[in-house]
């Protein structure tokens, strides 16, 4: 059963004379750990955004777990999709678990049971300890944690993460891709984008690669790999398909 | 309601966290009151107890001099000085000494001017009798005199002040000549008029109507006059309010810029049920800085030899136009950092664009002295409204149907800076 199906997606943001997003096309199965990699400026972020419901595409279709992304499914698929940005959005003078307090209340938890689902998150990601320390005395790893939490508070069967491991040292980075890997095995799909190819390679099941709005290749990245006699990892491919000239 | 009540616990945390933000909304404002209503005391007081030392020269030593410094001394307003280091002043010591703004006043009585007057009245008694043929005519100067009473400014003196000052002179002129006339006349009649008319009738007759000043109000008066803390405190109180807008936009940027405000959007439910908790957060805090401001002007400004503030006798109005101006303030704030992409903007145009709002609508001085086409376009601030109200409910003894349409004004502008803002939000998703 098909997870994402985003079909023939066009968007050109107004102001703008080239889309941003020409005819892209791509679905990723249910369950899977699915990378969306692209060069800066291939139209990553708007794919989100549209998948999420917070931009409209002006032409083109988007079938999360078979309903339509449009006004009618829109407060279904919200809670069906957890975001992770690549920004902390956290309230840096407030303490973690006083972050994960208000947005599990805005999911409607509260009381016990809330308390017990945020405490048992903290203990996952080794932020119990400092639960009440407030975010801006966090380290950049701690911070990237408990933003991932924040997104998991309501069980989503749909993990988007952008970026979830920039700047973060090697301890934590293994142990969010760990993380990700577990909730991925209890069901849930996860759509992840990265610059970092090693880990996507890593992590991923199934990627695909756009550039300048439209989709340039899909598949498993070690088959891709395999089909392409001259690379020899996920990199390589990357390139080879969006080329080595700068992008601003 | 859930959500509701999260949000305006998370704004309160929040705000607990920022001591810049409680002390710029809360300790800043009550400085800034206390400080305007110390440095407008004077300004404001002008026109009704302070005293000027006033410098008057005597040349005429006659009627018209006496009167002229007995009814300046006894008016309360001045100190009458006519003479430095016991010698009698001069004009020109005076003119020289009003120049250099030692003294800010000073009058000049002409040598014969009393003669002058009194010549005057002789001269239209004697026409009054010869009409009723009454024979017998009292001394008149052949070629009246072209006499003034001179009076010096200090150059800085306001317009106002020297205009009050011209038309007191000018009554005690009018005074002194109408009494000597009417003393002519009454000294003809008895010399021909055998049977006795009665000394004092004419001048009863003339003070027959007199003036008095009576409350404009209905009920309860309120003896209240504008004074600088009347004015200033509840003036300054509506522009520290109007202040909110830095740290709301700066917030509402910070929650775009960082991605919570699209977390937000992306838990199922409306984002009106946050946005309400975070208006009905701000409006809370406005209203207790009113409130603090209000307190400051009983509390702390008899303390600094001040008037106390007088806040009348209806306190649910305030309380609804207080609510009234937390809601255009904190509608103006989301407003802000809705069109504003960074907090660096939004701060310097919110505080910017109060200050403007605020100068035009009579925060700093009353609407009533600016230029007419200023005061029109003073009332289409929301700032204007907001004292008008206070004004209306303090000063005028005004209840709420007195200030309802200020209210509702101030509501419906709150309103459409709400429609723009959610219209520029949808246009950004589009």
């Amino acid at each position: 059963m098909s997870g994402i199906v985003v079909n023939d997606l066009n968007k050109t943001y107004k102001g703008n004379l080239e889309p941003t997003l020409k005819g892209l096309s791509f679905q990723f199965r249910e369950g899977s750990i699915a990378g969306l990699l692209g060069p800066n400026g291939a139209g990553k972020t708007t794919t989100i955004s549209i998948l999420c419901g917070i931009v409209r595409a002006d032409s083109g279709e988007v079938t999360i777990f078979g309903k339509h992304q449009d006004a009618a499914n829109r407060e279904t698929i919200k809670q069906l999709i957890g975001i992770v940005p690549q920004q902390i959005a956290l309230y840096p003078q407030l303490s973690a678990f006083e972050n994960l307090t208000y947005f599990g209340n805005l999911y409607g938890f509260k009381g016990k049971a809330l308390t017990e689902k945020i405490m048992h998150y903290l203990e996952i990601f080794g932020l119990a300890q400092n639960a009440h320390k407030e975010i801006y005395k966090y380290s950049g790893g701690m911070k990237r944690r408990a933003n991932i939490i924040a997104a998991i508070l309501h069980e989503p069967r749909l993990l988007i993460l952008d970026e979830p491991t920039a700047g973060v040292d090697v301890q934590s980075r293994s142990m969010i891709l760990q993380f990700l890997r577990d909730y991925n095995q209890q069901g849930a799909s996860i759509l992840y984008t990265s610059h970092l190819l090693e880990e996507a390679q890593s992590i991923c099941n199934e990627i695909a690669i756009m550039d300048a709005g439209q989709l340039i290749v899909q598949g498993n990245p070690n088959d891709l790999i395999l089909q392409h006699s001259q690379c020899n990892n996920l990199e390589e491919v990357f390139l080879y398909y969006t080329g080595e000239a700068l992008r601003d | 309601m859930l959500r509701l009540l999260a949000t305006i616990r998370k704004e309160w945390q929040l705000l607990l966290r920022d001591k810049t933000g409680i002390i710029l909304l809360f300790v800043m404002p009550v400085v800034l009151i206390t400080v305007m209503a110390l440095i407008q005391d004077a300004p404001f007081k002008d026109y009704q107890d302070i005293k000027f030392d006033l410098l008057t020269v005597d040349n005429d030593h006659g009627k018209l001099g006496a009167f002229v410094k007995e009814g300046l001394a006894k008016s309360g307003q001045f100190n009458i000085i006519d003479s430095i280091d016991g010698k009698p002043l001069t004009e020109d010591e005076a003119r020289k000494l009003v120049n250099v703004g030692k003294y800010k006043i000073s009058i000049i009585v002409p040598k014969g001017s009393t003669a002058e007057i009194v010549s005057n009245a002789n001269r239209i008694v004697n026409d009054i009798t010869k009409r009723m043929g009454i024979p017998g005519s009292l001394p008149v100067k052949l070629r009246p005199d072209s006499l003034h009473v001179t009076i010096y400014f200090d150059p800085a003196a306001k317009k106002a002040f020297k205009s009050a000052i011209h038309q007191a002179v000018d009554n005690f002129l009018t005074q002194v000549e109408t009494d000597m006339l009417i003393d002519r006349i009454q000294r003809q009649l008895n010399s021909k008029d055998s049977s006795h008319v009665a000394s004092d009738t004419l001048s009863i007759r003339l003070q027959a109507v007199g003036l008095k000043e009576q409350s404009t109000g209905t009920g309860k008066q309120l003896d209240v006059i504008s004074n600088s803390v009347q004015h200033n405190v509840p003036a300054w109180s509506i522009f520290a309010m109007f202040f909110i807008v830095i740290p709301i936009a700066g917030n509402m940027i910070r929650e775009r810029e960082d991605g919570s405000l699209l977390r937000m959007k992306l838990i199922p439910g409306s984002y009106l049920n946050i946005l309400a908790g975070k208006m009905l957060f701000f409006v809370g805090i406005c209203v207790v800085q009113f409130y603090l401001m209000m307190l400051v002007g009983i509390y702390l400004m008899p303390l600094l030899d001040l008037p106390k503030l007088v806040m009348g006798f209806h306190q649910g109005a305030t309380l609804v136009v207080a609510i009234g101006i937390g809601l255009a303030a904190t509608s103006y704030g989301i407003l802000i950092g809705t069109i504003f992409k960074t907090p660096n903007q939004a701060l310097n145009f919110g505080a910017i664009s109060i200050v403007i709002l605020s100068a035009i609508g009579g925060i700093w001085i009353p609407l009533e002295v600016m230029p007419e086409k200023m005061q029109v376009i003073g009332h289409l601030s929301p700032l204007s409204w907001g004292l008008d109200a206070i004004n209306d409910i303090y000063l005028r003894n005004g209840d709420i149907g007195f200030v309802w349409m200020k209210v509702v004004r101030l509501v419906l502008v709150s309103i459409a800076m709400l429609t723009i803002a959610g219209y520029i939000e949808k246009r950004r998703m589009a």
